[in-house]
């Protein structure tokens, strides 16, 4: 009977990894990445103009019920808001608070605004000329959503029908007067 | 008498391992950042020196489109300077004498890459890069002139705020 070749294995035994190919890649990776990585990250705000616009400012006109918003910003008094429904138009002035615009007043009004009118997703922005670009891309950030997760705006959808939930207000900024002379 | 100098015994044919544990630790962490910030958006916009953007909670990404870039210095298509800002307003030589609004030099640009790039002058589109301290007289004219050109859809580019 022949007798059974058994393997001498030592638990205890220490191997060292080779770490040297990972490390290769590594060197090989981080440079590409370092070229290639945007370290500035920027994003960008849609904005429409009335051209494009015309059809769904046509099928608003058409929509008498619908409300019509405008922010007019001006540089010394606040932001205007103006709201005509039905052929009513309600102004209310968003003052400002130290020669500055009053963001939090007016990101509370705009969702006031939204609830009142769930189905209105585009407001007009009227700057006058010497209005800085800042303050509109800041208020267009209070416009676009609402900024507590508690607070969604319920809406319906004209394709199914069914009622949704948004935290959306205004995402539709049209800078009206722009082709104005 | 001159004292015997001590010599170091050194084995020259001896070999060593460099511990490179320590080295990979830091790839890794280096690599995990690099990876966390790479842009994976289908276009990816170079910052225009000169231009403070404004910062935005927005969260759409670049898209294609014609780049436009003004500082408080000059206006640029793409990388070509077309008129000189003064003031923060466009120089009053590129301004069309019968409309206040109208860049001349940057329709000229606008109509040429229509006929150069007829597929994307299609989609309207128009990436701005503005500095945030410019006011919205000179946004407007960029806006006016691009609109008549046939370039309605304006992209405002900002950075992610915190």
């Amino acid at each position: 009977m022949r007798r059974r070749f058994k393997l001498n294995i030592n638990h205890n035994s220490e191997f060292e990894l080779d770490l040297a190919p990972l490390l290769a890649v590594m060197v090989k990776l981080v440079p590409v990445l370092l070229v290639s990585s945007a370290f500035v990250q920027m994003m960008i705000i849609e904005t429409e103009l009335p051209q494009v616009v015309q059809e769904a400012i046509k099928q608003q006109d058409n929509n008498v019920k619908s409300a019509h918003i405008t922010l007019e910003v001006n540089k010394v008094d606040g932001v205007k808001i103006i709201v005509e429904n039905n052929g009513e138009e309600k102004v209310e002035v968003i003052a400002n608070k130290d020669k500055k615009i009053d963001l939090a007043s007016l990101h509370a009004k705009l969702i006031q605004l939204k609830q009142a009118n769930p189905q209105v997703f585009k407001i007009d922005l009227s700057p006058d000329a010497d209005v800085a670009y800042k303050d509109l891309v800041a208020i267009m950030d209070e416009a676009r959503k609402s900024k507590s997760n508690d607070i969604k705006f319920k809406f319906t959808d004209t394709k199914t029908g069914l009622e949704s939930q948004t935290d959306y207000m205004f995402p539709e900024i049209v800078f009206s007067n722009v082709m104005d002379g | 008498m001159a004292r015997n100098r001590y010599q170091v015994p050194t084995k020259k044919n001896q070999s060593f391992t460099l511990n490179i544990t320590s080295m990979t630790d830091m790839f890794t962490i280096l690599l995990v950042f690099l990876l966390q910030s790479f842009s994976a958006g289908e276009v990816t916009l170079e910052p225009v020196g000169g231009v403070r953007l404004p910062s935005s909670n927005t969260e759409k990404n670049p898209i294609n489109g014609v780049k436009l870039s003004i500082s408080p210095t000059e206006l640029k298509y793409e990388e070509t300077v077309v008129a000189r800002i003064q003031n923060n307003q466009v120089e009053a030589s590129a301004i069309d004498s019968s409309d206040s609004n109208f860049i001349k030099p940057l329709f000229d640009q606008l109509e040429a890459f229509n006929k150069k790039d007829p597929t994307l002058a299609k989609t309207g589109k128009v990436l701005l890069q503005a500095d945030e301290s410019l006011p919205y007289s000179t946004i407007r004219k960029i806006m006016y002139t691009a609109s008549m050109a046939g370039f309605p859809n304006v992209k405002l580019v900002t950075t992610v705020s915190n």
